[in-house]
Formats: structure tokens, C-alpha cells, sequence
């Protein structure tokens, strides 16, 4: 069984008697550390006063209350903090527990936000985590070319979902450094991942969570595409795009996208989000408007939900209905990045004007104080206790909203009314 | 004609100037129905349009007006020639109401019972819409012709919040619609829609905004007079599938917005020098 950000940490069962145990033990732990009770009482009341107080209208976050530039720092920060020794970047920070053991998926994924932020900070400390990341992603390969699921430590069995996570940093590792190992590397996870894959384009079995097809495999097809790319091999162009096609099977016309597939576990929108940019990313890699539209479509509704309500429910149910009263902050990062992208190849300014607020709503719910794992980090949700990755501040969660603000630097840098649009696909 | 003005409070500008415009060219409303002054959705919704030293600003000027103040300051400079009186203004909907002998109420939510209740004993004609709550159908069914909206933003191109700015980031003439309502956002039938010839003087996109409105109150008196000679009928909006919603629009894009005010005004200085 493979694992997926938010959910291996609830283990094998991923059902409501592991989350329970896991709690307990979490909640017995902080017995062990009694130093961390003071930063969970004064986030829990934090979050209760805001909760209890805040007050969303037309006009929230259309203001810029805090710089993009200091956030992503602290974001950046964070995330250099949680590298342990290894080089491996910790799956969160919990108010409970502390820093959890390296993450090998995230850290995967971490590698191209470290090479980015190193680029445009010119920050020589982004550059060394990334070159020391790769090195510990190196060291966990399986002679099969595959990745291991879950945390550092545990079982090592090949995971279709990290695999592809862990191809994105090998790709952009291998572009920065031109180091043959990496090549080697990324070519044997690729070709592990098309020997993995079903003849009509899902992967599942062996290697694939729950042994189910999931949509959000999406994001496997864009580091194939990426690859292919970098590579100039064709063969995983055509094993992205078949993935690309199955997903697109799963669109319903109300924007609403079917076969996440997450038995025991809510849609949540960090899963949504998940398949938008995948599709969306393997889209613009290899030039499918069709794909661009059905983005498009499911983006939009989330747009409006989020300009109409200053807020999106952190899961859904079947055509985006949701009663739940929490927000799960890293699909709102990832939905920032969505609408940016969308930006970007549509020109429509109002997926810009979403992302914006989207942004400085995050920014206001970062910590800017507090000792190493708190100041600089996401929470899995808001309020805290919400129902994804409770009182934890979670590596993926940064990753993405440093994503978000490094996209929302280099796009507002060039912004041009009334440009023409960028790509063909462009409506 | 019956005519009816909805306000989004007694203290509203231009619901006071739409009021007294109607009354000067014949047509004293049959009724006005404001929102209450402290009503928690306009005083947040205002709170963050304006800020919080404006809101003040405003409240204390409507409120405790200074003794001897000749020419009290108002937000919208544009429409001073309509709410002048003697040497001072109309500071509210009761003071245009005691004036032209026209009944106010106020209210929570326009369409609560009561309110609904309240309007259809008016039996308006035409309902003047110049703020307030989303409206809902049973209240848009009370007038025999319509509520009638003026949006500050060429329909279909532009709809929803933010359409001054957001014209001209687009690169869409500015402009006024004048249109019914229906149950959707700024989708109702068009009665007329009206270039603004006079953005290239426009100082900020505050100045926009408030030359739109004085302008729209014009529009407003014009399009009464010819639904009162029965010599205008109103349009579908052409492309009503097309999603063209925009949303308030983040100080980021506004201040991409204002320069393009400054290039216009620039552009129009440049043309008059060159004959």
C-alpha cells in the first residue's frame, strides 16, 4: 500500500479507529514534551479568537496587509528548518509530537521550490538543501527504479504516487546540475512508472494507494511530461498523455471531477487541486487546450466560491457541495498556483485578482512568530483543529504556498492590461 | 409614473440625489425604503471599501453636522448640484422626503416580509434601485415595469463589482447600463447603456467612480421620462451564457487600473496640444 500527503499519516487502516489510536498517541506525547503545551494553547486560542471574530465581506484581502517577499522567506525558512540531518525534509512540525521523520514524496516535489526560490533570492542556503535532498533521494532508490511509500523508515514498498512526486525533483535537479546519476535516476523511475501502468492510462494494483485508480495520479503524468521533455524520450509524453485522457474521462460538466477515489477519507480540495495541476501542468507541457478548458471549468467554480464566500471548504462532495466549516490551506496554495497558471495561459486577469487575495489570505494565516516548526509554517488546516492534519504544521503546505508566492513574483513583474495571451490555448 | 427608491441607507448620496432628480423632473417618488444606518453588512461592507478613518470621517459629517457649515463636504462632489438646498445640502432621505412630501421607511433587509409588505402598498410602477441587499424575486416582482439598476460598467462586457476598474483594465470603454434586474448579478434586460465621454478628465479612479455615478442619475431621469411615454422597451442581454462576473478587485490590479486612468488622461492632454 502506497501513501499520499495527508493521508500516510494515519497509516495502513486510514480509518476512523487509526486516525483514533494515532491521536492518542500523538495527544500521550506531548506528556514526554511538556515545553510544547504552551505554543498548542496559544494557537488553539488564536485560531478560536479569529474564528470567533473574523469577519469576511466583498472587500476581504483585496488589501496587501503583509509583503509576498518577507512570507515567502519565512516560508523558505521553515522549510530549511525542517531538513534533517539526512537531507530528507520532514513530512510537519505537530504541536503534539514535533518534527516527524523525513518525508521521501515531499521531499521530492520540495526540490524544484528550493531551486526557485534559490533563483530568485539568489539565496546560496535554497541551493545547498536542494543539492542535499537530491542526494538523500538518490540513496532511496529501488533497484526496480521506484520509490518507497510513506516516512523514512518504514516499509519500503514501491509507490507509484511518490515515485512521480520524487521524478519532479530528480528532472529539475538533474536541469540545475547536469549530473549523469540524476539522469540515470529520473529514466529508471520513468521507466518504472510506464512498466506500472494500465493499458488504459490509470495506474492501480501494486503500487498504487488503497491498489485503486486515483484521478490525482494527474501529478504523475506531469513529472512523466516533464521528463519526456528533459529527455527528449517520447515514450513518457505518450504515457502522460494516456494518464492525461483517463483523467479527463472523470470531468463532469459542472466542473466537478470524479474517481479521487480516497476510500475512508473526504475529497479534500488538496486532492481536487491535485488533479487541476496535474491536467493542468501536462496540459500546457504538451499543448492540450482540451485539457486547458476542462481546468478551466472546475477552477472556476472553485473561483467563484472563494470571491463569493472570502473562503473554500477544506473537502467536498460530489459537484463541489460541501457543509464542512474548515479550510484545508494547502489546497487553497494549490488553487493560488491553478488560478496563476490559468493566468498565465489564459490571460484572464481574474484568475490574477483570485490568486492575489487567495495569497494574502494564507499570508495572514502564517505564523510570523514562534520557535522553530511554528514561525514560517502552514497548518494543515484552519482553524488548527481542523479536520485535515490537525495541529500540525505540514512540509507540503509550505512548499505550495512558497509555489504560489514565487509564481505570483515573476507573473505580477511582467504584468501587462490588456496583454495579448500567452498560449495558443488561450480562449 | 409610481416610482419607488431603494437605498442602501437614509444617509446614501445617491439615493438622496436619485430622489430629488426624480422629484425635479415630475416624478416625487411614491415611497423610499432605506437600509438601517447600522446595519452590520453595510457597515462591513463599507468598512472595507473605504476604511475605517473614512467611514468615521463620513458618519461624523452625516451625524453632527457643524453648526454654520455652508458647504459640507460630500463624498461625491458630482452631486452637489442635485442635493443643494439654500446654503446648505440634503444630509439624508428625510430631509428630501420632508421637502418634496414623500413617505421614508427603513428597514433591516429589503426583503423581509414587512419590507415586501410596505412596497407593494406603494404599488410602484418602476423601483429605482441605488443600493442595498441582493434582491430576491418576490421583491423584483412587485413593480408593474421593473426595478431598475444603473451599473457602472458597460453590460454584457462587464459585470458584477469593480466595473470602473476593471473597464479600464480591459481596456473597455467606461460607461453606465441602465438595466432591469432579475435574479441574476447585472443579467437583466438592457433599457439603455451609455458611453462615458469624459474619463480622460478623470482625476482617479475615485473621480471615475463618482463621475459615473452623477452621470448614471442623468441617465436615470432620461430613461424614466421615455418608459413614462411608453417610448422604450428593454433588450435581452446578448452572450448571457458568457461567465463575464468580475469580483472586487485586489489594490494590486487597482493600481494597474489607476495608470491606465493616468495614460487616458495623458493621451487627451497630448491630443488637445496637437489640435
Amino acid at each position: 500500500m502506497t501513501s499520499s500527503p495527508g493521508l500516510m499519516i494515519y497509516g495502513k487502516s486510514g480509518a476512523r479507529t487509526g486516525q483514533i489510536s494515532q491521536a492518542l498517541t500523538e495527544a500521550a506525547a506531548l506528556l514526554l514534551a511538556p515545553q510544547r503545551v504552551v505554543p498548542l494553547i496559544q494557537k488553539l486560542v488564536s485560531d478560536k479568537l479569529r474564528v470567533t471574530f473574523e469577519q469576511r465581506h466583498l472587500y476581504s484581502y483585496t488589501t496587501t496587509k503583509r509583503a509576498s517577499g518577507a512570507t515567502l522567506s519565512s516560508l523558505l525558512h521553515w522549510i530549511l528548518g525542517a531538513q534533517r540531518p539526512n537531507g530528507g525534509i520532514a513530512a510537519y512540525y505537530s504541536l503534539l509530537t514535533g518534527y516527524a521523520a523525513s518525508y521521501p514524496e515531499v521531499t521530492g516535489y520540495i526540490v524544484p521550490t528550493l531551486y526557485n526560490f534559490a533563483r530568485a533570492a539568489k539565496d546560496k542556503n535554497a541551493l545547498t538543501a536542494a543539492e542535499r535532498a537530491t542526494r538523500w533521494l538518490l540513496s532511496l532508490q529501488m533497484p526496480s527504479g521506484a520509490f518507497p511509500a510513506g516516512l523514512h523508515g518504514g516499509e519500503a514498498q514501491a509507490s507509484v504516487f511518490n515515485t512521480g512526486q520524487i521524478l519532479q525533483g530528480l528532472v529539475r535537479a538533474f536541469e540545475q546540475t547536469n549530473r549523469l546519476e540524476i539522469r540515470e535516476a529520473a529514466v529508471a523511475a520513468g521507466d518504472w512508472l510506464i512498466k506500472m501502468q494500465q493499458s488504459n492510462g490509470s495506474w492501480s494494483g501494486p503500487g498504487a494507494y488503497q491498489d485503486a485508480p486515483h484521478t490525482y495520479y494527474s501529478m504523475v503524468a506531469w513529472a512523466l511530461a516533464e521528463l519526456s521533455q528533459s529527455t527528449a524520450d517520447h515514450r513518457y509524453s505518450l504515457a502522460a498523455e494516456r494518464n492525461l485522457d483517463w483523467v479527463l474521462s472523470h470531468f463532469r460538466p459542472s466542473g466537478w471531477i470524479d474517481g479521487i477515489n480516497l476510500r475512508g477519507h473526504p475529497n479534500y480540495l488538496h486532492f481536487i487541486a491535485y488533479v487541476l495541476q496535474g491536467v493542468l501542468e501536462s496540459a500546457i507541457l504538451r499543448r492540450r487546450c482540451d485539457a486547458v478548458k476542462a481546468v478551466e471549468t472546475s477552477a472556476w467554480v472553485l473561483l467563484r466560491k472563494f470571491e463569493t464566500n472570502k473562503y473554500l471548504p477544506g473537502a467536498y462532495g460530489p459537484d463541489f457541495k460541501s457543509t464542512q466549516c474548515f479550510t484545508c490551506l494547502t489546497g487553497n496554495a494549490q488553487m493560488s498556483c491553478v488560478w496563476l497558471r490559468l493566468f498565465e495561459v489564459t490571460g484572464d486577469v481574474r484568475y490574477l485578482n483570485a490568486a492575489l487575495k487567495m495569497n494574502e489570505m494564507l499570508k495572514q494565516l502564517i505564523p510570523a512568530r514562534g520557535g522553530q516548526g511554528i514561525a514560517g509554517g502552514v497548518s494543515g488546516s484552519y482553524p488548527v483543529w481542523g479536520r485535515y492534519q490537525p495541529l500540525r504544521y505540514i512540509s507540503w503546505g509550505c512548499k505550495f504556498f512558497a509555489d504560489a508566492l514565487l509564481l505570483e513574483e515573476r507573473l505580477t513583474r511582467s504584468f501587462e492590461p490588456s496583454a495579448s495571451e500567452a498560449l495558443p490555448c488561450a480562449s | 409614473m409610481r416610482i419607488v427608491v431603494l437605498s442602501s441607507s437614509v444617509y446614501s448620496e445617491t439615493g438622496c440625489a436619485m430622489a430629488v432628480r426624480m422629484a425635479e423632473s415630475g416624478h416625487v417618488p411614491v415611497g423610499a425604503l432605506a437600509l438601517s444606518t447600522v446595519n452590520r453588512s453595510t457597515l462591513l461592507r463599507k468598512l472595507g471599501q473605504w476604511g475605517v478613518r473614512e467611514v468615521a470621517s463620513y458618519a461624523r459629517a452625516k451625524l453632527i453636522p457643524r453648526q454654520g457649515d455652508a458647504q459640507p463636504q460630500l463624498r461625491n462632489p458630482y452631486l452637489r448640484p442635485l442635493l443643494k438646498r439654500g446654503e446648505g445640502v440634503f444630509r439624508s432621505l428625510r430631509e428630501v422626503a420632508a421637502f418634496y412630501d414623500f413617505p421614508v421607511a427603513v428597514c433591516s433587509d429589503q426583503n423581509a416580509p414587512d419590507s415586501i409588505a410596505r412596497l407593494r402598498g406603494w404599488s410602484p410602477d418602476l423601483i429605482i434601485f441605488t443600493g442595498g441587499n441582493i434582491l430576491w424575486k418576490r421583491l423584483l416582482d412587485i413593480p408593474r415595469l421593473g426595478v431598475l439598476n444603473v451599473h457602472l460598467g458597460l453590460l454584457p462586457e462587464i459585470r458584477g463589482m469593480s466595473s470602473p476598474e476593471w473597464s479600464l483594465l480591459k481596456n473597455i470603454p467606461a460607461g453606465v447600463t441602465l438595466h432591469y434586474m432579475d435574479e441574476g448579478i447585472d443579467t437583466g434586460p438592457i433599457l439603455h447603456r451609455c458611453e462615458f465621454p469624459g474619463v480622460a478628465r478623470c482625476e482617479s479612479l475615485n473621480d471615475l467612480r463618482n463621475r459615473l455615478i452623477a452621470f448614471g442619475v442623468e441617465k436615470v431621469a432620461e430613461v424614466v421620462d421615455a418608459l413614462d411615454r411608453g417610448a422604450l422597451s428593454a433588450t435581452p442581454q446578448p452572450n448571457i451564457d458568457e461567465d463575464n462576473q468580475f469580483f472586487v478587485m485586489h489594490e494590486w490590479l487597482q493600481a494597474r487600473a489607476s495608470g491606465q486612468l493616468t495614460k487616458r488622461r495623458q493621451a487627451a492632454v497630448a491630443g488637445t496640444a496637437n489640435g
